[in-house]
């Protein structure tokens, strides 16, 4: 049971690193701010724009 | 006691996958289960990642836990943050999973499901996977160093400006080669298009959802729109019944073509949050979740595979692509086997998240494994089609006739039996008009999934539902990779011109940005133009161009490789990146030098110009058909140019590295490592 407890936690841990959740969780962490519509625009504009200057595979 | 125990098993292990690989070697003339073909990659990929694998790491590598990764030492919170093992794993292999590792194999089965099946199996494990596991720890030791600037610091300058426009033309031809896939799997199909146009909205929905309604709530959006794109297959299969709106969506290749082109210009100009991020999320959400699905229905159903191990195409003959398994089957298949922009992920993100070094293991070698294996099961999905299914969905009007009859008689006469009745009706179930020469691999990948979902519960009565989900799947990632890197291509374009004019490498310049967008959006454009033009279909031309430039980037990467190995070790382990570069030089450069030498029409540029300008001269073309066929040779051409710019660009690192190799090693050359310093690791466990 504790096992799958694990895995399920990790399943969301990877869902939430893919949706940059946990990135903005960080960022909040770090800042020390709570969550708001203005922290998640500042967090996102940073963050998209250094994702999408990478290329993205085939 | 337990070590003889563990020795055992891995023998098991050992004679099961040669058992399997036998088996599915040997085979003739009769359908082999699937599960042959998954046991043979499973057990090769377990082999090769716990012993050749660890072997890099331990020997080679000499991977460290008490070392700092630059995820700890540069630790930001943002891109530099030691992450738990598998959520590297599920981000690294979620960023280099894309539609090639699917379509490559789908079109390399016209040899049969053996030359391709094997050379997804030996080639990832001695060759991929090696080179991402090893960029990825060059990387890692570095900072976090991009592809191009370890080129520039390793090998020189010259190296890293060639890997930089390398880079730039392999996306282009990308561009254009995936969007000619979907052009033609939404030709002619008002359900299928109707379902990828009403992404569109969804996405612009998700933006601003995201940005005003509930902010950072990623997840919960991503399941909304989820939850509508499904709907929008609905939607679609309605409007496709609908003789009022039918006609709305049901386009022609060169209207799809004008409106990819221009959704590629507004996605890359619009700002990234409204349209292209939460596009994104979605995509790569039901990227993974279908290929876990697909994985699930091919253990579940295990079908049999129709095509046969080998067909007569082996002789280079073939509709879908021609040229022989030597070199044409080893770049039609990259992606699955060996790709080269596996090395600008392997030196991008993921550097900048792992925890610990042995870490990068798993990481690095593992996820190429599983991409290696989704590979596996793309031929699986194209192999369960009747083979006269196969070529009559896959062979261009061009190949096999125009008219259905046309079609099957010539497929027939192959010795591939097909009616015009089998493929009404298979139509008639997927909810089309029809499927003959759906060309670019994505519709007969989607009949050969939608073939397995609906056997696993359902049947004959959803199998329009799972074949319109597959084109919605591959549809939707496709499109993303087209805005993405239209994006991608502007910033590099900016770099470059930069040093010519300042202000046009600033990305906030809207005179700049606009420009350069256009200038990489015509580019792919003009070569999505040319394939739908194509009598051939295009795919004939634009595959091989865009196989051939993956595999160069793979050389380069491994040119990389080798001069960091010589650093370390000098001659001892360098024949680890040697022999998989040798054998891309001859694969590429043998394929290169056919595709613009070949004296036949059908495989080299030159001879096929040749013969246009011939015909035309003679008076053998119509006077209507005179400017296209003009259009035909100046296409021909600069498909020959494109490909002999590859060649020289390679050439170019290659001819530089091998350089730099002698001198190090005839000790006239400075050998420096040029790793970050030794750190003691921190890190505790509780903090993954």
């Amino acid at each position: 049971m504790s096992r799958l407890r694990r895995l399920g936690r990790l399943l969301v841990g990877l869902l939430r690193e893919l949706a940059d959740e946990s990135a903005y969780g960080r960022h909040l962490a770090a800042r020390g701010c709570a969550p708001s519509g203005e922290e998640w625009r500042r967090f996102s504009e940073k963050r998209l724009r250094a994702k999408y200057a990478r290329p993205k595979c085939c | 006691m337990k070590k003889l125990l563990a020795h055992l098993v891995w023998a098991a292990l050992a004679v099961l996958a040669a058992f399997c690989l036998g088996g599915i070697a040997l085979n003739r003339g009769e359908p082999i289960n699937s599960i042959w073909l998954v046991m043979a990659a499973s057990c090769t990929y377990v082999l090769g990642f716990r012993f050749y694998a660890k072997f890099l790491a331990a020997r080679v590598m000499a991977l460290n836990d008490q070392r700092a990764t630059p995820a700890e030492r540069l630790r930001d919170g943002l891109d530099f943050e030691p992450t738990n093992k598998w959520i590297v794993f599920g981000h690294h292999f979620a960023a280099i999973a894309g539609p090639g590792p699917l379509v490559g194999p789908v079109l390399a089965a016209q040899f049969g499901y053996l030359p391709g099946t094997l050379w997804i199996i030996i080639g990832a494990v001695l060759g991929g996977a090696v080179q991402d596991f090893l960029i990825l720890f060059c990387s890692m030791r570095r900072d976090g160093k991009t592809l191009g600037e370890m080129a520039r610091e390793e090998i020189g300058k010259v190296g890293g400006l060639t890997a930089l426009l390398t880079v730039l033309c392999i996306m282009i031809i990308l561009l254009a080669v995936v969007a000619l896939v979907v052009v033609n799997a939404l030709r002619g199909s008002p359900w299928a298009t109707f379902t990828i146009a009403a992404t569109m909205p969804i996405a612009l929905f998700m933006g601003l959802y995201l940005r005003y309604w509930r902010p950072g709530k990623v997840l919960e959006v991503s399941v909304i729109g989820f939850v509508l794109v499904i709907a929008s297959i609905f939607g679609g299969k309605a409007v496709a019944q609908s003789a009022a709106l039918a006609p709305w969506f049901t386009l022609s290749s060169m209207g799809l073509a004008i409106a990819i082109i221009l959704y590629g210009y507004l996605s890359s100009a619009l700002p990234v949050w409204l349209f292209l991020a939460p596009r994104d999320y979605l995509s790569t959400f039901v990227k993974l979740g279908v290929v876990l699905m697909l994985g699930l229905g091919i253990l579940f159903v295990r079908p049999d595979l129709q095509l046969p191990a080998f067909t007569r195409f082996v002789d280079g003959t073939g509709p879908i692509f021609a040229g022989k398994i030597f070199p044409f089957c080893f770049i039609t298949i990259a992606c699955g086997a060996i790709s080269g922009f596996h090395s600008l992920i392997s030196s991008g993100t993921t550097p900048k998240m792992i925890a610990r070094e042995w870490h990068a293991w798993p990481v690095g070698y593992g996820s190429m494994l599983l991409e290696s294996f989704v590979a596996i099961m793309a031929m699986i999905a194209a192999c369960v089609l009747q083979p006269g299914v196969y070529f009559a969905v896959n062979s261009p009007a061009g190949v096999v006739g125009a008219t259905p009859a046309a079609a099957v008689a010539t497929i027939s006469s192959w010795g591939f039996p097909v009616t015009v009745g089998d493929m009404e009706t298979l139509a008639r179930t997927v909810g089309e008009e029809t499927l003959f020469s759906r060309t670019g691999g994505a519709p007969s990948l989607a009949l050969g999934m939608a073939h397995i979902f609906a056997r696993t519960g359902g049947g004959q009565a959803v199998i329009s539902f799972w074949y319109h989900f597959a084109i919605m799947f591959e549809a939707l990632f496709i499109l993303t990779i087209i805005s993405a890197g239209t994006r991608v291509g502007r910033f590099m374009l900016q770099d470059l011109l930069a040093h010519v004019h300042r202000p046009l490498g600033r990305s906030n310049w809207l005179p700049g940005m606009l420009s350069t967008s256009a200038v990489i959006v015509l580019a792919w454009g003009y070569f999505l133009y040319q394939g739908v033009r194509d009598p051939l279909g295009g795919i004939n031309s634009l595959w091989p161009l865009f196989g051939i430039a993956n595999q160069l980037l793979a050389a380069m990467a491994l040119c990389v490789g080798t001069t960091i190995l010589i650093k370390m070790h000098g001659a001892r382990y360098m024949w680890i990146t040697l022999a998989p570069l040798a054998w891309l030089v001859l694969v590429t450069f043998t394929a290169g030098w056919q595709k613009i030498f070949s004296p036949l029409p059908a495989v080299g540029f030159l001879a096929q110009a040749d013969k246009l300008q011939t015909a035309l001269d003679a008076g053998a073309v119509a006077a209507a058909k005179a400017a296209e066929t003009q259009a035909l040779i100046f296409n021909a051409r600069l498909d020959a140019v494109v490909c002999g710019i590859f060649l020289v660009l390679v050439a170019t690192v290659l001819t530089d590295s091998i350089r730099v190799w002698a001198g190090i090693l005839r000790g006239t050359r400075e050998a420096t490592v040029r790793e970050a310093p030794f750190v003691l690791s921190q890190l505790r466990t509780e903090e993954l």
